[in-house]
């Protein structure tokens, strides 16, 4: 067998947080193990509980936090420990992150173009300006805006939809292996909604690329995913095929979430 | 019946009682706009561009609608959040509890500092960041509402932890930074700031959306019952038309920087009207159904220079001459249920 393209084995993290004293200890991933393949891209999916650990675990993939138990490997490299220069733009540039809040991934101060061509060269193919702007534009086509929509605005002048777009064309520019996206839909109107999700179907159908898709919304997680992972106060309460599990939930905290969707057809369960 | 969906039987308007209250906000033909300069380019986004209508008391009126359609645009107006480039360009806001002012950026400092929080209150969108980074988050609810709910330190946060309770969160999130709690908590500190003092008004853009669907359950659970038991109004704002579905009493819908159809909730599922409408409900995904959605075809209006007449009328599948080159007016086709659409109101528009 290859070796996968991302291993979590056995891996947690505890944070200690409160006063002088009253310091408590807080799990927000305990033991979680995964592996994705890295001959077939896959959109692995993980919903669960607010506070369960979902973007602890994204974190942590990303190397912006560290395990406290346990390992991760991508591609060989251990994310817990990223040493080299060369390794840690090796790592950079294959893991692109899409997090929960766009209007906090950007700096308020700071153009979104700007991001957009630093990103082309530093780890897309641009060698000079009018290459990072062919190619922040392709990418922004992509997600369904433009350069010309984009350029020179600051974050807080564009919409919540728009902006997190933004954040997409920007993990595509650097032609990723891997997708970490938290709540990356959350801010969008069904339809930009489908067309996001649909995105990275295409994303892993063409481009081969496997995203990990964290999200609250159970019904684009039916349409898109391979995988689910259900997760309840830092751990996996259930595991499978996602349509299988999304259908016919057998933990009963997954059941309990399907139960929970709000659908326009069910009777209205909050009317006055 | 001229939707393509039924999902509800059409059944007479469910908000009733709210029906013959009096308006608690009035929008009259608000315009704001965002003037912006780049490069000596200047831009004017009519992100806002003459929308009218009212929020009755004891009600939960719903927004949704493109993403960047307006809507939180037209939120911050009426929450008079606004600030360059952002200004009104035309219309009022009027607030029952605020007589004598057109809206609440032109009212005097005092007066708005009179009503926030207790007679007002706003969650803005992405607002987690809000919270200063600094400060616990005890620190937080000290500052805004203690003044309004009096009391000794000790029975203000015993006040503070039983409404916490109400939102399923732990009262050690108190003595949190926010860095510290996840992105739902966040969410749900700010919405217990919001509703503590038990407001007249409550506005709220996107305000679950980083909750799992139980806690969202009982977070929207939470706001309804204090809506009710304050007989007080809310403007809800959410691209999630199952939470309109379920909560709200009636619903707008936004496109291109103007409100295209207002209905009852439930008729805007059961028999929407507009062709944006029409798709919007259409095209909701769902467990268990496997037919491909599509995506609306062509791009949302570019609000710095609109289409002409009708904005939708580049991607509109009913699209006739005229709706290039009127705007079709917002009349009431059906009671209760107004539309801005050519096709729905023929002659409207003379
Ligand atoms: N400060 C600003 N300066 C210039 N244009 C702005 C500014 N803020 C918003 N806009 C523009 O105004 C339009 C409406 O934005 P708004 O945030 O009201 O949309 P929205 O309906 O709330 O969208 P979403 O559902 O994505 O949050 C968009 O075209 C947006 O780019
Ligand atoms: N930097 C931090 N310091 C202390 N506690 C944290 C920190 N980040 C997250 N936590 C806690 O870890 C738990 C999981 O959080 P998170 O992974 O953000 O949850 P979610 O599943 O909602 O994404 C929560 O209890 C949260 O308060
Ligand atoms: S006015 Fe014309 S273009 Fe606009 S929605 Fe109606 S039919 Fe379509
Ligand atoms: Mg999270
Ligand atoms: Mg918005």
């Amino acid at each position: 067998m290859s070796e996968p393209l991302l291993r979590l084995d056995h891996v947690s993290k505890t944070f200690a947080r409160g006063g002088f004293f009253s310091r408590r200890r807080i799990e927000a991933v305990k033991d979680l193990s995964f592996t994705i393949a890295a001959d077939k891209a896959e959109i692995f999916t993980i919903i669960g509980e607010s506070g369960s650990g979902k973007s602890t675990t994204a974190r942590m993939i990303l190397g912006i936090e560290r395990p406290t138990g346990g390992s991760l490997q991508f591609d060989g490299l251990d994310v817990g420990a990223l040493n080299g220069h060369a390794d840690r733009m090796r790592f950079m540039h294959a893991v692109q992150p899409i997090f929960q809040n766009p209007f906090e991934a950007f700096n308020p101060l700071k153009q979104l173009d700007r991001y957009l061509f630093l990103t082309a060269r530093r780890f897309g193919a641009a060698r000079d300006q009018a290459e990072a702007e062919r190619l922040a534009d392709e990418a922004l086509r992509k997600v369904g805006l433009s350069l010309a929509e984009a350029k020179g605005r600051f974050p807080h002048e564009l919409s919540g939809g728009q902006l997190q777009r933004v954040a997409i064309a920007r993990a595509l520019l650097s032609n990723p292996k891997l997708i970490v996206a938290d709540e990356p839909v959350s801010m969008v109107d069904a339809s930009l909604r489908m067309a996001i999700v649909n995105l990275f179907k295409a994303l892993r159908d063409e481009l081969g690329i496997s995203i990990i898709y964290i999200t609250h919304d159970l019904a684009t997680a039916y349409s898109i995913s391979d995988r689910i992972i259900i997760m309840q106060k830092g751990e996996v309460v259930e595991a499978g095929d996602a349509r299988a599990v999304l259908a016919a939930p057998q933990h009963p905290y997954s059941r309990q979430l399907r139960e929970a969707v709000l659908t326009p057809d069910s009777p209205r369960a909050l009317a006055s | 019946m001229s939707g393509p969906v039924a999902l509800h039987t059409p059944t007479t308007p469910v908000a009733g009682a709210a029906l013959a209250s009096d308006p608690v906000l009035r929008v009259n033909d608000i315009q704001a706009h965002f003037r912006t300069q780049h490069f000596g380019v200047s831009r004017e986004v009519r992100a806002v561009d003459g929308v009218t209508f009212d929020v009755r008391r004891n009600e939960i009126y719903g927004l949704a609608g493109e993403s960047s359609s307006g809507k939180t645009t037209l939120i911050k107006t009426i929450a008079g959040a606004i600030k360059p480039p952002l200004q009104v360009v035309g219309g009022s806001v009027q607030f029952s509890f605020m007589p004598g002012y057109p809206g609440l950026h032109a009212a005097p400092a005092a007066e708005v500092e009179r009503v926030r929080w207790r007679h007002l209150s706003y969650v803005m969108q992405g607002s987690m960041n809000v919270l200063n980074p600094m400060r616990r988050v005890i620190s937080t609810f000290q500052d805004f509402a203690w003044r309004h709910l009096g009391g000794s330190r000790k029975q203000f946060e015993e006040r503070v932890v039983a409404h916490l309770a109400r939102v399923r969160l732990d009262p050690a999130v108190l003595r949190a930074y926010p860095h510290e709690l996840s992105g739902g908590m966040r969410q749900r500190v700010t919405i217990a700031l919001a509703t503590i003092c038990k407001p007249d008004f409550i506005i709220a853009d996107e305000p679950t959306t980083a909750l799992d669907v139980i806690v969202q359950k009982d977070v929207l659970g939470m706001i309804r019952s204090i809506q009710q038991e304050m007989g007080s109004s809310v403007l809800f704002v959410t691209h999630d038309m199952g939470v309109h579905a379920h909560l709200t009493d009636r619903l707008g819908i936004m496109y291109g920087g103007r409100l295209v159809e207002e209905a009852p909730t439930p008729e805007i599922f059961s028999r929407p009207l507009h062709p944006y409408t029409v798709y919007l409900i259409g095209s909701l995904p769902r467990i268990g159904d496997d037919t491909p959605r599509k995506s609306l075809e062509g791009s949302p209006p570019n609000l710095a220079d609109p289409p002409t007449g009708c904005r939708f009328h580049p991607r509109c599948p009913l699209a006739m001459e005229v709706c290039a080159r009127q705007v079709p007016p917002m009349v009431e086709s059906l009671p209760g249920h107004r539309v801005a659409c050519h096709a729905v109101n023929p002659g409207a528009a003379a």
